[in-house]
C-alpha cells in the first residue's frame, strides 16, 4: 500500500481547498457497474444453476432437431409403443414417434415462443411505458387508460379467441397473441421507473446541462428502468411457456404432428395407466423450464438491485 | 476526581456503564468493526453527548445498549451495566422488560419510526400497557397527559390522529411522548433533531430540557451537530471509526480539546458571528471500515502525524476526567519515547499510559 | 456564442468583484396544482410554493437564500434554472430575458408571454449551472466520472474524444480530484468526492452563474469545510456568481455577500450578510438566528422559541404569513394590520429590505425582552 507523500505539491490548477489525499478509491480495483452486477448474480447459486440448466436445454433443443431433421414427425409403425433404446432413450409413442426427439423439438418450440413473445412484450411495453412516464400529463393519462382497457380483458380467453380466429397451430399467431396481450405489465413497470427517475437529481442535472430529450431517455433513464423490466421478462418467459402449453393442451395451440409440451401432455392423458412416463417427460421438462426461468429472474433482480451494497 | 478506569466522576452515581464494547458486522466483504472497544459511563440525571460523523459507530453503540443488533452484526464482547443489571446477560424476554421501560429510544426519522396504520394515541398507550398492567382507560388518560406535556395542543383530539396527519415536529413530539410514557431512567436520542427545521429543532430541544428537568432523566444524545451537543450535553464522548478518541465534560471538550480530530472539527465548522476568510479543513476522508489503517485510525488525516502513529495510541488521561486517544502529550508534544519509536517500545509505552484494561 | 471550448480560466481582473446585474428575478410565482375530483382532473387547490419573489444578483457576488421547509427556496432555484416551468413572473440572465410569463391580470392588460426558443435555451444553459444537494443521487451510477463531467461539452458540440478527455482531466484537477479516476464509477467515491465531481460537471461549460442547492448539507461535518473552501476558491479564480441555497445559517453567513430569507413562498428579508446577521429587520429572521445552537457551552442562551408549526404552502395564513407565530405581533398586542394587510418589502436603508409592518420596533432590547431575559 503506497503512502501519499504529504509534501507532494498538488496537481497544477488544483486549489488548496482540495487537498491531495491517500485516495481510498485507489485501494480498490476498478469495478464497472456490470462487473458488480455479475458478482452479485454469481452469489445466487440457484440462479446460476438455473442459467446452466437453461443453457444446456437450449443447446439440446437446437442441436437435436438440427441433427435429426424431421425425425420427430416420422412415425414408424414398426416401433409402436416400443421401449427405450439407444437412439430413443425415452421410447416411442403409440404411433411410433421417437419421444426424445419429439421432446427436444417441443422444448425448442416452447423456448422460441417464450423468448420471442417476451421480446414483443418488452418492446411494446418499454415504448409505451417510457413515453407515458417521460411525457406525463394527458399523454400519460391517455396511454394508461389504454393499458387499463387491455388489462380488463381476460388474457387467456383473448389469446384463445385470437388464435382460434387467425389460425390454430400457427406458431407466429401464438407469439403475437401472447405479445399483444401481455405488454401492459411491462408498460406499467417501465412507466413507474420513469416517473421515479424523472425526478432524480442526475436527470435534472442533465437537463440543466442542455442535454436533449432523446439522449436523456436513452442514456439516463432507460438503463435504470431496464433492471425491473429484465426481471419481469425472465418471469414472463416462464409465463409464456405455460400459456403456450395450456393452449396446446386444450387443442388451440400447436397441433399434432408438430410436438409441443402441451399437446404431448394432452396425448399422454389417455395413456396414463399404461404408460405413465409419457406424462412425466413433458411435465418435468415444463416444470424445469418454468422453474429455471423464475430463479433466473430472482437472481437477476437481486443482482441488478443497487441497494444490495452493505452499509458500513 | 477520577473514578477508576479514568471515567467521568459522576456525582450522583452511574446509571449506565459501558465497558470495552465491541460490536462487529460479518459482511460478505469482510468484518466491519463498527464499535471497537468503547467504554464510558452516563451518570444519573446527566446528559452524555455522543459525537461523531457517519460511520463512527455512535448509532451502533446505542443499538448495542438496547440489544437491537441483528445479523450480520453481533456484540462480541463487553459489558453494559444498567445500575446493577448486566444487560448482556439478560435473555430476550428480560431485555424486553428493560426496553421501553427503563431505557427508551427516539430516532431521527419520526415518519418511519411511527407505525402509519395506528393512531398516535394507540401507539403511546401500547407502550404503556406493554410494560405496566393498567387498564385501557387509565392508559388513555396517561397518553393524553403525555401528549399535553410534550406540548401538543388539543391533545385529546390529536391522540386520534395518524402520523401522516402531523408535521415533522409534532411527530417527533409524539415519539418523545411515547418514549417517556413509562418514565424511563435513560433516554437514548439518536439524531432527534437532525431532520427538523431550525425553529422546530429549537422547540424540541427546549422540550427535552424541560422534560429532563422534570423527570430527572439521563440522556444519551447522539448527533453530529456540535451546536446541539454544546446546548444539551454535560459530558461529551467523541467517536471516530469505531473508537472513542476523546471524552470529557462539555466545557473541556469545547474549550480545551486535545485530540486533533476534535480540534479539527471544532475549527472547521462555520460559526455564527465569526467571519473567516477560509475555513479550517480536516483533509482526507473517513477510512473505509474494511480497510482501516494500522495504528492510529486518524493518522492519514492528522496534521500532527508522526512515525509512532503507526502503532495504536494509548487512551490516556490528559487532565482530570479528560481522556484522549493520541500519542501527543497533554501539552501537545511528541511522546517521551520519541516520535520515531520502534513497535515494541511504542507498545510498552502505550500499555503504560493507557487507561483501558 | 462560439462553439469553442475553453476550460474555465481565471477571470480577467476587470470583472473581479461585484459588477453589473447577472440575474434578475421579478414577481416569480410557482403554484403546484392539487388535482382531485372524479376523474382526477379538477383543480381543487394549489401549493403556492413560490408566491411572488423578486430580487437580483450582481456579477461576482454570492446571494445566500435561507429558509425552512416549505419556504420554496429549492423550487425557486429550479424555476430559475428552467427545470420547472414558472406559473408567472420573469427571469433575465445577463440582461437577456429567459422567460416572462404574465399573470392573469397582466394578460388581460395585453402583456404577452415571452420564452426563449429551444436552441437559445440550450445556449443559455451554458451560463446557468447547478450543483445539487444529494451526492448519491446527483450522479448517474451507470456512467463513468469522465462521461458525467464530459457530457455537457459533448452535447454542446465538443465531439472530439481526446479533447473532451483533456478538458475533463483539467476540471477534475481543478476540483481536487485525482485525474486517474476518470474511468471510475460514482459508487466508488465518498460523498465529498462525489460533490466535487458534481462541481466539476457544473464548471465544464464555463458558466457565469451557479445555483448551489444545499451543496454541503448531506456531507459530513469534516468534509463540509473542504467543499465550502473549494467553492470559495473557484468563485474567486473563475469569477463565478452563486445563488447559495441552504438551511444552515452559519454556512450561509460564511459564504454569502447578501442573504435573502424566505418563509412560506415569500421573500421576507434581503440584506447584506453582516447587516442581516447583526440587525435583522424581520421577526422571523430574528427567530431563525436565535434558534441556532451555538457550539459553545458557555453561551447556552435562552432562545426565542416560536410556537406552532410552519404553515403549509397549500394553505398560507392571511395577510402576513408569519403572523401566526410572530413573537413581535404578540408583544405589540396582536395588531389587526398583520392579518388584514400583507406587508411588502420595505426599504430599511442601504439596500436592506424587509417585509414587516413593524420592522422599526425590532431592537436588541425588544428581542431580549421577548426571550425573557432582560427587564424592560
Amino acid at each position: 500500500m503506497e503512502r501519499a507523500d504529504l509534501t507532494t505539491p498538488l496537481a497544477s490548477g488544483a486549489l488548496a481547498g482540495a487537498p491531495a489525499e491517500i485516495d481510498e478509491v485507489d485501494l480498490v480495483p476498478v469495478r464497472t457497474y456490470w462487473q458488480m452486477v455479475r458478482e452479485r448474480f454469481m452469489q445466487h447459486r440457484l440462479a446460476v444453476m438455473s442459467l446452466v440448466i437453461l443453457a444446456v436445454l437450449i443447446v439440446f433443443s437446437i442441436a437435436v432437431p438440427a441433427l435429426t431433421g424431421d425425425a420427430y414427425r416420422r412415425s414408424n409403425l414398426a416401433y409402436v409403443d416400443a421401449g427405450p433404446s439407444l437412439t430413443a432413450p425415452l421410447g416411442y409413442n403409440e404411433i411410433g414417434q421417437n419421444q426424445s426427439v419429439a421432446l427436444m423439438k417441443a422444448t425448442q418450440n416452447s423456448l422460441i415462443i417464450g423468448f420471442v413473445s417476451v421480446l414483443i412484450i418488452g418492446s411494446i411495453g418499454s415504448l409505451v411505458g417510457s413515453i407515458a412516464g417521460y411525457a406525463g400529463g394527458w399523454v400519460d393519462n391517455l396511454l394508461m387508460r389504454a393499458v387499463d382497457v387491455v388489462l380488463s380483458l381476460p388474457f387467456f380467453f383473448l389469446i384463445l379467441i385470437i388464435v382460434a380466429f387467425f389460425g390454430v397451430g400457427d406458431v407466429r399467431v401464438i407469439i403475437i397473441a401472447i405479445g399483444i396481450t401481455g405488454w401492459t405489465v411491462a408498460a406499467r413497470l417501465v412507466r413507474a421507473e420513469f416517473l421515479r427517475i424523472r425526478e432524480a437529481d442526475y436527470v435534472q442535472a442533465a437537463r440543466a446541462l442542455g442535454v436533449g430529450h432523446r439522449r436523456i431517455i436513452v442514456r439516463h433513464m432507460l438503463p435504470s428502468a431496464m433492471a425491473p423490466l429484465v426481471v419481469a421478462c425472465a418471469l414472463g418467459v416462464a409465463d409464456a411457456i405455460i400459456t403456450e402449453a395450456a393452449l396446446s393442451y386444450l387443442g388451440f395451440g400447436i397441433a399434432r404432428p408438430e410436438p409441443s409440451l402441451g399437446n404431448m401432455l394432452n396425448n399422454a392423458r389417455e395413456y396414463f395407466y399404461a404408460n405413465p412416463e409419457r406424462i412425466f417427460y413433458p411435465g418435468i421438462l415444463l416444470i424445469l423450464l418454468v422453474l429455471c426461468a423464475s430463479f433466473l429472474g430472482d437472481g437477476l433482480r437481486d443482482a441488478l438491485d443497487p441497494r444490495q451494497k452493505v452499509k458500513a | 476526581m477520577t473514578g477508576d478506569n479514568g471515567r467521568f466522576a459522576t456525582p450522583g452515581g452511574d446509571l449506565l456503564g459501558i465497558e470495552d464494547l465491541r460490536t462487529y458486522f460479518y459482511t460478505r466483504d469482510g468484518v466491519v468493526k463498527a464499535v471497537d472497544g468503547v467504554s464510558f459511563v452516563i451518570g444519573n440525571g446527566r446528559t452524555l453527548g455522543l459525537v461523531g460523523e457517519s460511520g463512527c459507530g455512535k448509532s451502533i453503540t446505542a443499538l448495542s445498549v438496547m440489544r437491537l443488533i441483528e445479523r450480520p452484526g453481533r456484540i462480541e464482547t463487553g459489558a453494559i451495566r444498567l445500575g446493577d443489571l448486566d444487560l448482556l446477560a439478560l435473555d430476550e424476554e428480560q431485555m424486553r422488560g428493560v426496553r421501553g421501560a427503563r431505557i427508551s429510544m427516539i430516532f431521527q426519522e419520526p415518519m418511519t419510526s411511527l407505525n402509519p396504520v395506528f393512531t398516535c394515541g394507540d401507539q403511546i398507550s401500547e407502550a404503556i400497557t406493554v410494560h405496566e398492567s393498567i387498564g385501557r382507560t387509565e392508559a388513555s388518560e396517561r397518553t393524553i397527559e403525555m401528549l399535553a406535556q410534550v406540548g401538543i395542543p388539543d391533545a385529546k383530539r390529536r391522540a386520534h390522529e395518524y402520523p401522516h396527519q402531523l408535521s415533522g415536529g409534532m411527530r417527533q413530539r409524539v415519539m418523545i411522548a411515547m418514549a417517556l410514557s413509562t418514565h424511563p431512567e435513560l433516554l437514548i436520542a439518536d439524531e432527534p433533531t437532525t431532520a427538523l427545521d431550525v425553529t422546530i429543532q429549537a422547540q424540541i430541544l427546549e422540550l427535552m430540557k424541560e422534560l429532563r428537568e422534570r423527570n430527572r432523566m439521563a440522556i444519551m444524545l447522539i448527533t453530529h451537530d456540535l451546536g446541539v451537543i454544546a446546548e444539551m450535553a454535560d459530558d461529551v464522548v467523541v467517536m471516530y471509526a469505531g473508537k472513542v478518541v476523546e471524552q470529557a465534560d462539555a466545557f473541556t471538550v469545547f474549550e480545551r480539546s486535545h485530540h486533533p480530530y476534535t480540534r479539527g472539527l471544532l475549527a472547521s465548522i462555520p460559526r455564527l458571528g465569526v467571519k473567516r476568510e477560509r475555513l479550517e479543513v480536516i483533509r482526507g476522508v473517513v477510512p473505509n471500515p474494511l480497510n482501516l489503517p494500522a495504528g492510529c485510525l486518524f493518522k492519514r488525516r492528522c496534521a500532527y502525524a508522526m512515525a509512532i502513529c503507526d502503532n495504536p495510541p494509548p487512551f490516556r488521561e490528559v487532565a482530570d476526567g479528560h481522556l484522549s486517544r493520541c500519542w501527543l502529550t497533554p501539552a501537545g508534544e511528541p511522546p517521551s519515547v520519541g516520535a520515531e519509536a520502534d513497535p515494541e517500545t511504542a507498545a510498552a509505552a502505550a500499555a503504560e499510559l493507557s487507561m483501558e484494561a | 456564442m462560439s462553439e469553442t471550448f475553453t476550460p474555465p480560466a481565471p477571470a480577467p481582473a476587470a470583472a473581479a468583484g461585484p459588477g453589473g446585474t447577472l440575474l434578475e428575478v421579478r414577481d416569480l410565482v410557482k403554484h403546484f396544482e392539487i388535482r382531485g375530483g372524479l376523474l382526477g382532473v379538477s383543480r381543487i387547490g394549489a401549493v403556492r410554493a413560490v408566491d411572488g419573489v423578486s430580487f437580483f444578483v450582481r456579477k461576482g457576488e454570492t446571494l445566500g437564500l435561507v429558509g425552512e421547509s416549505g419556504c420554496g427556496k429549492t423550487t425557486l432555484g429550479k424555476v430559475i434554472l428552467s427545470l420547472i416551468p414558472a406559473t408567472s413572473g420573469s427571469v433575465a440572465v445577463n440582461g437577456k430575458t429567459v422567460f416572462d410569463i404574465p399573470a392573469k391580470e397582466q394578460r388581460r392588460q395585453g402583456r404577452k408571454k415571452v420564452t426563449v426558443g429551444r436552441v437559445e435555451m440550450k445556449e443559455l444553459r451554458r451560463d446557468l449551472q447547478v450543483v445539487f444537494q444529494d451526492p448519491y443521487g446527483s450522479l448517474n451510477p451507470r456512467m463513468t466520472v469522465g462521461e458525467i463531467v464530459g457530457e455537457g461539452p459533448l452535447v454542446h458540440g465538443l465531439k472530439d474524444k481526446a479533447k473532451r478527455e483533456e478538458l475533463v482531466r483539467e476540471l477534475l484537477a481543478k476540483v481536487g480530484l485525482n485525474q486517474s479516476h476518470i474511468h471510475r464509477y460514482p459508487h466508488e467515491f465518498s460523498g465529498g468526492q462525489r460533490q466535487r465531481i458534481g462541481i466539476a460537471r457544473a464548471l465544464a461549460l464555463n458558466p457565469d452563474f451557479v445555483v448551489c442547492d444545499e451543496p454541503v448539507s448531506a456531507l459530513d461535518v469534516s468534509i463540509q469545510s473542504q467543499v465550502l473552501n473549494l467553492l470559495d476558491d473557484l468563485q474567486q479564480e473563475l469569477g463565478l456568481t452563486y445563488l447559495f441555497i441552504a438551511h444552515n445559517l452559519a454556512v450561509v453567513e460564511h459564504i454569502s455577500d447578501r442573504v435573502g430569507v424566505m418563509y412560506v413562498g415569500k421573500l421576507v428579508e434581503l440584506a447584506g450578510v453582516d447587516e442581516l446577521y447583526q440587525r435583522p429587520g424581520h421577526p422571523y429572521s430574528v427567530a431563525l438566528l436565535s434558534a441556532i445552537p451555538d457550539p459553545n457551552p458557555r453561551r447556552r442562551k435562552r432562545r426565542l422559541v416560536l410556537k406552532g408549526d410552519i404553515p403549509s404552502p397549500a394553505n398560507p395564513p392571511a395577510g402576513c404569513r408569519f403572523h401566526t407565530r410572530c413573537w413581535l405581533r404578540e408583544r405589540l398586542g396582536n395588531p389587526e394590520r398583520c392579518v388584514a394587510e400583507e406587508p411588502l418589502l420595505r426599504d430599511l436603508g442601504g439596500g436592506h429590505v424587509a417585509a414587516c409592518h413593524f420592522s422599526d420596533e425590532i431592537s436588541p432590547e425588544v428581542v431580549a425582552q421577548a426571550i425573557g431575559l432582560a427587564t424592560a
